[in-house]
């Protein structure tokens, strides 16, 4: 079966105008723009297969925006291939955009002074879903997100939990098998989050929904996400499984051992404690090295130990440190 | 669905009632005290380069309507806010939507208040109509919606092509507003007052006479001093299409082209 989703050699540069400041400057503007070309997508290539659940991250500016653009039509690429679900998305636009779904965080697509369960009614013929059809998936979708307290809201009332909530089940009523989701949890508490993961996750596994997510929320990913692109200055830097990138770049984890009673000495032969205060201290180890129960081991004979802990960084950490360390170099294919 | 996307600016403009009729009697006096100060000047000098006060209502009354009616319509292509539309990136919600995206535009926004200038324009009609004593022909009566509509075709035509211009500057184009609105202004008084070169560019550049000035002949009897061809009356409808089928081209031509931002 071909791939859901099919990048081969994608570029996109934009032409940017520079300001120049002072007014001798806005005055060179207008008549000799200095111009820059910005290189926003270089060279990416990526295959999504259906059915799959994939994050897509990367730093603000990073490309990830103008990726979606280009996979949902928006934005013609400056040169290469792009195939989703046999559609060229910008060429065939009118006829692609009805087989996709798409969510922006950002903004709605709802209408603003409409209450919710009417802007629902408006895309059953907009997408010329069948009657029944929409009817049974609108049921499902009210359920499974609990829309029915705020159905005859107005979108401009609603809170944002509850306006992405309604937006998702308008992205998907007239089911299509490929769903953009961009920032779909961006500025809501852990409980809104937690219940828009779930709908994501069923309707990838029990839909069979092919969903690319994009976010900064590291624990969405996490928890959704089997496979991760990571993006950087354009390029695909990763793209692969968290568990591998785990045991790549996971490198400081930490042990932390509270003490029964005071010790002078706690250095253990090649270790010194990071930090320590009291009774308290904080080994940094790499774990590609050195065993955390190696350590522990040489600790139990010396001191009488209360609690141990090992710590592994979290994803968000591990993630920042590849693109500030710039650890990655973009994947050759 | 242009039509159930209508209903829904209806229902929606109808939850604001108060502000809605306060609006509207604010547009309708607005336009309607510019054209009483009209009426008071015309009453010192009786007569305006040979047109009565009555007929001067005619011309203001007829144009009046069709703008307020192209205004409603086409709310959706004003340029202010259709540059609002691609900035804040409702465009491209719109372009992933599988509908026409004219009739998408057009059933965004669907401004009830300005019926207030509708009104205002069928009032200084009724004035008109009660102060001349028009022959009433079943041709002329026929005639006037179709006058009417060309003018709505017209001026809509100016909205579409001052929005497809925002695709380029970003910002909404001041020339095609002088257009618009200027060419209403233009349309209210008897086309003998301006200059020659003006007339003209009127005439054969951008053909604004044949829409108002020239149906405005027919209907009142009046001679034409300038001479023109005895059909000069009956090219609105002609008028009208045309500058509307260049004006669907030139959105199209600035729709294939549009690219939504990088962010």
């Amino acid at each position: 079966m071909p791939p859901m989703i099919e990048v081969r050699s994608l570029y996109k540069t934009f032409q940017v105008t520079r300001r120049r400041p002072g007014l001798m400057g806005a005055f060179k503007n207008l008549f000799a723009p200095e111009r820059r070309l910005v290189t926003a997508v270089d060279g990416v290539n990526f295959q999504l297969q259906e059915g799959e659940l994939v994050g897509y991250l990367g730093p603000n500016g990073a490309g990830k925006s103008t990726t979606i653009k280009m996979l949902t039509g928006l934005l013609v690429p400056t040169s290469g291939e792009v195939i989703v679900d046999g559609f060229v998305p910008w060429r065939d636009r009118a006829r692609y955009v009805a087989r996709i779904g798409a969510v922006f965080g950002q903004r709605t697509t709802l209408w603003w002074d409409l209450p919710v369960i009417d802007s629902f009614e408006l895309l059953q013929p907009m997408y010329r879903v069948p009657p029944d059809r929409f009817r049974r998936s609108l049921d499902a979708f009210v359920d499974l997100l609990e829309l029915h307290e705020f159905l005859n809201t107005p979108v401009r009332s609603l809170s944002l939990g509850q306006r992405m909530r309604a937006d998702l089940c308008a992205a998907l009523l007239h089911e299509p098998r490929l769903v953009f989701l961009d920032e779909p949890t961006i500025g809501l508490d852990v409980v809104a989050k937690e219940r828009i993961r779930q709908f994501i996750q069923y309707i990838n596994r029990e839909r069979g929904v092919t969903i690319l997510l994009t976010t900064h929320d590291l624990s969405d990913v996490e928890r959704l996400c089997e496979r991760v692109l990571i993006l950087d200055h354009g390029r695909v830097v990763y793209d692969g499984t968290l568990v591998t990138l785990n045991q790549r770049f996971e490198s400081d984890w930490s042990l932390v051992v509270t003490f029964a009673e005071p010790y002078t000495d706690v250095n253990l032969p090649g270790l010194a404690p990071a930090r320590r205060d009291e009774l308290r201290a904080v080994y940094a180890f790499d774990h590609r090295q050195v065993a955390a129960s190696d350590l522990i081991q040489q600790l139990l004979p010396r001191f009488r130990i209360a609690d141990l802990e090992v710590r592994r960084p979290s994803l968000e950490e591990t993630i920042r440190r590849i693109y500030d360390e710039r650890l990655l170099l973009p994947v050759q294919k | 669905m242009y039509l159930r996307l209508l209903s829904i600016q209806l229902r929606s403009q109808m939850q604001f009632r108060l502000s809605f009729w306060f609006e509207l009697v604010s547009t309708g006096l607005l336009s309607g005290s510019y054209f009483l100060s009209l009426a008071l000047i015309l009453e010192r000098f009786n007569n305006l380069a040979g047109w009565s006060l009555g007929e001067i209502a005619f011309l203001v009354g007829l144009i009046e309507t069709s703008f307020g009616t192209m205004d409603l319509i086409f709310s959706g292509f004003d340029d202010t806010y259709f540059s609002q539309l691609i900035h804040q990136g409702t465009l491209d919600q719109i372009l992933l939507r599988p509908v026409n995206s004219f009739w998408q535009i057009l059933g965004s926004r669907f401004l009830l208040r300005r019926i207030g200038r509708i009104a205002e324009g069928l009032i200084i009609l009724g004035v008109a109509f009660s102060l001349l004593d028009i022959q009433w022909t079943l041709a002329r009566l026929l005639y006037l919606p179709v006058v009417v509509f060309s003018q709505v075709l017209t001026m809509g035509a100016f909205f579409i092509v001052g929005s497809t211009l925002t695709f380029w500057t970003v910002q909404s184009i001041e020339a095609v507003n002088i257009l618009t609105y200027g060419g209403t202004e233009l349309m209210s008084y008897p086309v003998q007052i301006y200059p020659p070169w003006l007339r003209n560019f009127f005439t054969y550049v951008i053909p604004f006479v044949f829409l108002n000035y020239y149906p405005a002949l027919y209907f009142l009897d009046k001679p034409d001093p300038l001479h023109f061809s005895r059909i000069a009356p009956f090219l609105a409808p002609l008028v009208g299409v045309l500058m509307f089928a260049l004006a669907l081209r030139f959105w199209k031509f600035g729709m294939d082209r549009y690219q939504s931002t990088g962010s």
